[in-house]
């Protein structure tokens, strides 16, 4: 999985692209996110419109993500989920959680 | 009259000795603790034996499959005569002569120091070639053989084959230095570290050079052996061992890599002798056969490590297992039918359930599922299934379970990780009250045909400390079926990237509910197998199925 990294304002956008499964993918992404946190991005949005594939440790990592950037004071939220994406965030309880946008500019706007 | 008697063996090697035959029973075998440990795979652990009655020598086959001969003629238990030939079935590279009271030093020695030069040199390649194909052999049968044993045989066969007196080999460990392995002399005898004080610098040139130094030292005019000289040695041979390893290069083809392993270092206090004349052919292929008797030891070490792994893997399989609710321990009603099977991908994985009968009445059905895989996974499924039993057995509803595991997992594991629960129990006049927390909807399928989905989109358990849950209470009647299932049933993806999914599993519920909980499972496990068709389980699978009566 590629994660490509994009800025509006002070909101870091990242552009994911690729599977976010067990394995490196889960684990690039907590990693990308710790990394910003320490270098002070605390506005991340996560781009999930080319994920077409999310399994439990993929949502582990978003669950650890969102944890961290709590933690540092920081907010994580999700931009573009796929059906499959949102249908496996409604079942585990994460939309309650996350906040989910579908539109860019809304979602900059709202950090 | 007393006799002595003894053994002239001719090993795999072409190594010969002589064993004494010292005790009233001798024995002969593949097993290690033999008197003559004869290392072939076709020799029986106990194969035979040479038993000592009133000065007469027997040679007695001990049941071995291949027989015990004396000159050729396969025996039973038949008196042993001087110099009669004895043949092992199985192991023909075996010569071994039975010798009494005669002059077996001086046969064996005249006999050695017959062989010239160029026959040692040949012969010595040869001997060579069995050391690593004897390894092999070894790692082909899957035979123990701890690398220390096959370094004392490597320093062993160059002993002998350089004329050297004493041997060692030193390899290289995790850091920069050399670690002392083994270190031997041409007795056949361990000798102490200590004891073998080392040309510092003969190994230093070795290591720095990479390659075969020979040092010949007269006290007299050599001023510059300075440390060989103090160790009044005459001949040093110190040889690189190397681990030679295929390596992938740009593009297709691959080439021998050369990774210094070590060094053999050999030596002698005689100014003149075989050592000195050793010709570099012979050192050549000693260096090459004997790093490749190590390279296949380690393999075999590797091989034998991975063994145990999977050995560790399978015991932690059998722990996991029993944890589940065993036939016997599954709970028994009129009203209801139980039925549950659990398949890791892997030994042992993150799914489990638990079914037990609570004690003022009622039953639990419980179905939880740890992010991620293996062992990490059923540790932590371990821990969970400890934390629901005994909130239950304390009286805690599935939601006081469900908020206090949160709270454990929270507290006690790494934060990407989570469990996905479906928690329930049964009432005995059918009341139904379930937590569903974050794992995907069970399936109740109505004696009707009508089809609800078990699920209140509440939190998964683990990722954070404010998540609530509360009890939904269903009334379940006769002819119902709940089904519950981990992802890995939905998710079971066959050969084109499809998957078995919600709605097929939920049509296949449905016109099942009819049968018995025990055929609902099986029928669902067949399909989802067959729809897989040889493909690897993705994940694990588990399925708990309640049939109302």
């Amino acid at each position: 999985m590629d994660i490509n990294l994009r800025s509006e304002g002070n909101v870091t956008i990242l552009d994911l692209q690729g599977n976010l499964t067990i394995g490196a993918a889960e684990e690039s992404l907590r990693q990308r996110v710790e990394q910003l946190l320490a270098t002070d991005k605390k506005h991340l949005l996560v781009n999930l419109a080319n994920v077409p594939m999310i399994d439990s440790s993929g949502i582990g990592s978003l669950v650890k993500s969102f944890t961290n950037a709590k933690n540092q004071g920081g907010k994580v939220k999700l931009l573009k989920p796929t059906r499959l994406a949102k249908q496996l965030l409604s079942i585990t309880g994460l939309l309650s959680v996350f906040e989910t946008f579908d539109d860019e500019a809304t979602a900059v706007a709202s950090f | 009259m007393q006799s002595t008697a003894c053994l002239h063996v001719t090993d795999s090697f072409g190594i010969r000795r002589t064993v004494p035959l010292l005790k009233p029973v001798f024995t002969i075998g593949r097993k290690v603790e033999s008197d003559l440990h004869i290392m072939s795979t076709t020799v029986s652990r106990d194969h035979g034996e040479i038993v000592c009655e009133q000065g007469i020598y027997y040679l007695v086959d001990k049941g071995s499959k291949s027989g015990v001969f004396i000159n050729g003629q396969r025996v039973e238990r038949t008196a042993l005569s001087n110099l009669d030939r004895i043949t092992l079935g199985g192991a023909d590279e075996y010569q071994i002569q039975f010798i009494v009271n005669d002059q077996s030093d001086q046969l064996s020695s005249t006999d050695g120091l017959a062989s010239g030069e160029m026959n040692l040199a040949a012969t010595a390649k040869e001997k060579l070639k069995n050391l690593a194909r004897y390894v092999e052999i070894n790692q082909a049968f899957k035979f123990s053989l701890a690398p220390d044993d096959v370094l004392t045989l490597v320093v062993d066969a160059a002993i002998e084959l350089a004329g050297a007196e004493r041997g060692l080999i030193m390899l290289k460990g995790d850091g920069e230095g050399l670690a002392f392995k083994v270190a031997r002399d041409n007795r056949r005898n361990n000798v102490e570290q200590r004891d073998f004080a080392l040309s510092t610098r003969v190994v230093r040139e070795v290591l720095a050079e990479n390659r075969t130094v020979i040092l010949n030292t007269t006290p007299a005019n050599d001023q510059q052996m300075q440390s060989v000289y103090n160790l009044s040695l005459q001949t040093v041979i110190c040889i690189p061992l190397h681990q030679f390893q295929m390596q992938a290069t740009v593009g297709v083809t691959s080439m021998l890599q050369r990774k210094l392993l070590g060094i053999l270092y050999l030596d002698s206090r005689r100014q003149t002798g075989h050592l000195s004349q050793t010709n570099s052919r012979l050192l050549d292929s000693l260096a090459f056969e004997a790093s490749k008797a190590l390279e296949n030891a380690r393999l075999l070490h590797e091989e034998q490590e991975k063994q145990r792994l999977e050995r560790e893997f399978e015991m932690a399989q059998s722990v996991q297992v029993a944890l589940l609710p065993t036939s016997d321990s599954t709970p028994q009603s009129k009203y209801f039918e139980l039925a549950a099977q659990s398949l890791p991908c892997r030994y042992v994985g993150g799914d489990f359930y638990d079914l037990m009968a609570l004690q003022n009445g009622g039953t639990v059905l419980t179905l939880c599922d740890v992010s991620g895989k293996g062992i990490s996974a059923a540790l932590l499924a371990s821990v969970a299934q400890g934390v629901i039993e005994a909130q239950f057995y304390a009286g805690a509803s599935p939601a006081g379970v469900a908020t206090t595991l949160n709270r454990v997992v929270v507290n006690r594991s790494d934060a990407n990780r989570f469990i996905t629960m479906f928690c329930s129990v049964l009432g005995d006049d059918g009341n139904f009250s379930w937590v569903n927390a974050g794992h995907n909807p069970s399936i109740l399928a109505r004696q009707t045909g009508e089809i609800e989905m078990l699920s209140t989109n509440s939190l998964v358990l683990g990722a954070f400390d404010f998540a609530e849950y509360c009890v939904t209470n269903t009334r379940l009647l006769p002819g119902d079926v709940v089904f519950i299932f981990s992802d890995g049933v939905t998710e079971a993806t066959n050969g084109s990237d499809q998957m078995f999914g919600d709605q097929r599993l939920q049509d296949l519920v449905r016109r099942n509910k009819d049968r018995s909980a025990q055929e609902i499972k099986d029928l669902v496990m067949s399909e989802v197998l067959a729809f897989t068709s040889g493909e690897p389980q993705g994940d694990d699978i588990t399925v708990v199925v309640l049939k109302m009566k």
